[in-house]
């Protein structure tokens, strides 16, 4: 294993959602471990599986893990550390400030902002402030999908430039007396980011065009931002074993095509392969035979695959058409496939006459890649967030900068330039996108899991800012959570894999969305084998695993449908 | 001998509010009126109760406010420790005549974009 040789302190695992960043970060350092390593695995996805994958409930601080001497792991909870965060400000004045005030202050402190500071100041403190590790000998940090992951590394920059700049002497995070201490610690961040002596970077791909494509822009984003050392694992290679099988050929066929057009920017990197297995990667023995491929695995037949008539995707387009316009959302973990899905609904959706807009928040997306090009009717567009912040902090200062003298105009223009305003920017954009939905179809391919809970989480806490707002609040905005919350307005379409994980996150995820309010219109189960006829030892163990996921969909759905296991997604 | 004006802002995001789901332009002036205080050797001290929850404890006034007639007695503006305002941020105007400042042009002039007109013309922005 390339990326284990002479390994760092640090080591960051990121890639396209569903590429096996988690299996392969916990693989690595559950070698790390077995090899005599003191090791603090980190997951740093709001939607972490960290705990079902090591089979142990994980908090904010360091768990030790018992199947595992000297490793120990934690999540990073957006939430959880915007709660401490709240507490910290809030409980030395209980009893002191009326109580309407304090909860005037936790109210303020609930938004977007405060979130992701937040759990940034909980990673900044692991990379940046040696003493909160200083008891494990390797950092191994599981990261969220790569938009969310690069904007986190991106922070530490940019906090740093904005606090050097900033001379108006107050900023989102506080006052700006009291952050020297904080700006030490982000400049130490983001030296130790930069530091190949003492970080690597690994890119977790699939032998896929798409994820390699996606592993090779973030190799160009990292370069951009000094990342000195990055390797290169592709997870998930596949050998047929079963000539006579078209599927196990072509699964295959596809893998070998896709590493010999290897993108130029990868080619060159450190890389380590690691088989497909016919198992799920739950639980410490599974995990250890990913990189050694010892131990008993022999997985549990006794299970036919199911014979259900599931239907495919086709099927929900009536109920989808029959307003003639709404907005239908696919939402899912990274790589369930949400953006073929969306593609596909767009393409049907126009194919029936309807005009479409084909929209993404994910910032790693490339959904015109993915329709392949222009199709009549359909007009794509994509929230970028550099684009909405630039667009955002332009109409601000022709508003509300418009009256303000000079020096007025100064200090406007230099707190839009800190990072929060880009929260603040997409959050506007994804409301005016819901809001075509009232005169039109708008398909809306979501970013993944954890970055657009926090998404629906800032809706709410906005949403409650607005009712008590005296600013000028845009009527999209306003009207924004009563639409994802009618399902006549609002299609989501729950997208996963016949597997346990994506599974059991789009089942979070259910749970999540109906605390918003928003109950799932549909569960679209993609890349299944069940529908197909596989004969490769392989696959057939991986189709008979499939029976128990599509059961565990079906009852927690409302409509289920499946669409078979493609060469060509 | 200078003044210190003090303003107890209400629980927010950014002094210029420019965080959150929408802009209130009250904020933006005011932000730009106190740096021009500023600009004039007024000592102006700011605190947002979000995030200096202690400032508005230490003051015994501001207390009392909040203890009588809740969080909408903010943003309070003290005068060398006197509340002059309440509820609202006053304007330019008044602010410099609580801190003794002789204005030296009225802050319309500052609309380049606005030729003078006459009273009874429409507004042009």
């Amino acid at each position: 294993m390339q990326h284990l040789e002479a390994t760092p302190r640090h080591l960051f695992f990121t890639g396209k959602g569903g590429v096996g960043k988690t299996s392969v970060a916990t693989a690595t350092a559950i070698a790390l471990a077995d090899g005599g390593r003191r090791v603090l695995l980190v997951s740093t996805d709001p939607a972490s599986n960290l705990d079902e994958v090591l089979g142990v409930a994980l908090g904010p601080s360091p768990t030790a893990i018992s199947a595992v001497p000297g490793l120990a792991a934690l999540n990073i909870d957006p939430e959880a550390a915007a709660h401490a965060y709240r507490e910290r400000i809030v409980a030395p004045y209980r009893g002191v400030l009326p109580a309407a005030a304090l909860r005037s202050i936790e109210e303020q402190l609930s938004g977007a902002c405060t979130v992701e500071i937040a759990a940034f100041d909980e990673f900044s403190k692991l990379l940046g402030d040696p003493a909160a590790t200083a008891e494990f000998d390797h950092v191994v940090f599981d990261t969220a999908p790569t938009g969310h992951t690069l904007r986190l590394l991106e922070l530490p920059a940019a906090w740093t430039g904005f606090l050097t700049d900033n001379v108006g002497g107050a900023s989102c995070l506080g006052p700006l007396a009291g952050l020297k201490a904080q700006q030490a610690l982000y400049a130490a961040a983001q030296r130790t980011l930069t530091d190949p002596t003492a970080t690597r970077i690994v890119l977790v791909s699939r032998a896929e065009r798409a994820s390699l494509r996606e592993a090779a822009r973030t190799a160009g984003e990292l370069h951009a931002l000094g990342v000195g050392d990055l390797s290169l694992v592709i997870n998930g290679v596949f050998a047929a074993r079963d000539l006579t099988d078209p599927i196990a050929v072509a699964l295959a066929q596809r893998g070998v095509q896709a590493l010999a057009e290897m993108p130029p920017e990868l080619a060159g990197l450190p890389r380590s392969e690691v088989a497909l297995l016919p198992f799920g990667l739950v639980g410490v023995p599974a995990l250890r035979a990913l990189f050694t491929g010892a131990g008993d695995m022999t997985p549990d037949l006794s299970q036919g695959p199911t014979t259900a008539n599931v239907p495919p995707l086709d099927a929900l387009l009536p109920e989808l058409e029959r307003r003639g316009h709404g907005v239908i959302m696919t939402m899912g973990k990274g790589g369930v496939g949400k953006t073929s899905v969306a593609v596909a609904i767009a393409v049907e959706l126009a194919r029936r006459g309807h005009p479409v807009h084909l929209t993404t928040t994910d910032p790693a997306a490339h959904v015109q890649e993915a329709l392949g090009g222009p199709v009549a009717g359909i007009r794509v567009s994509r929230i970028d967030p550099v684009a909405e912040t630039r667009a955002y902090a332009d109409e601000v200062m022709r508003t509300a900068g418009a009256p303000l003298d000079p020096a007025g105009r100064a200090l406007l223009a230099e707190d839009l330039r800190s990072p929060c305003t880009e929260e603040i920017a997409v959050f506007q954009a994804f409301a005016r996108v819901v809001d075509e939905g009232e005169a039109g179809f708008v398909v809306i391919d979501t970013a993944p899991t954890g970055h657009t809970l926090l998404l629906l989480d800032a809706t709410e806490a906005y949403h409650r800012e607005v009712e008590r707002s005296k600013g000028q609040v845009p009527e999209a905005v306003r009207a924004l959570l009563p639409r994802l919350r009618d399902p006549e307005a609002t299609r989501v379409l729950l997208v996963t894999l016949p597997e346990a994980t994506p599974v059991h996150e789009a089942a979070q995820l259910q749970k999540d969305l109906d605390r918003a309010g928003i109950r799932p219109f549909a569960w679209v189960v993609n890349q299944c084998l069940t529908p197909l006829v596989v004969t490769d030892p392989v696959l057939v163990q991986r189709r008979a695993r499939e029976a128990q996921y599509l059961g565990e969909v079906a009852s927690l759905s409302e409509r289920m449908v499946v669409i078979p296991w493609s060469a060509d997604r | 001998m200078s003044v210190t004006i003090q303003v107890f802002d209400p629980a927010m995001c950014c002094a210029t509010g420019v965080c959150g789901p929408s802009i209130d332009p009250e904020l933006a002036r005011i932000s730009a009126d106190l740096e021009w205080l500023r600009g004039q050797g007024v000592a102006v001290e700011r605190f947002n109760l979000s995030q200096e929850p202690g400032a508005f404890a230490g003051a015994p006034l501001v207390q009392q406010a909040l203890q009588a007639r809740g969080v909408e007695c903010l943003p309070l503006v003290l005068v060398d420790g006197r509340i002059v305002a309440e509820g609202t941020y006053p304007a330019r105007e008044t602010l410099a005549a609580l801190a003794g400042i002789v204005v030296q042009k009225p802050v319309a002039a500052a609309k380049a974009c606005c030729p003078p007109k006459a009273v009874g013309e429409p507004k042009c922005c």
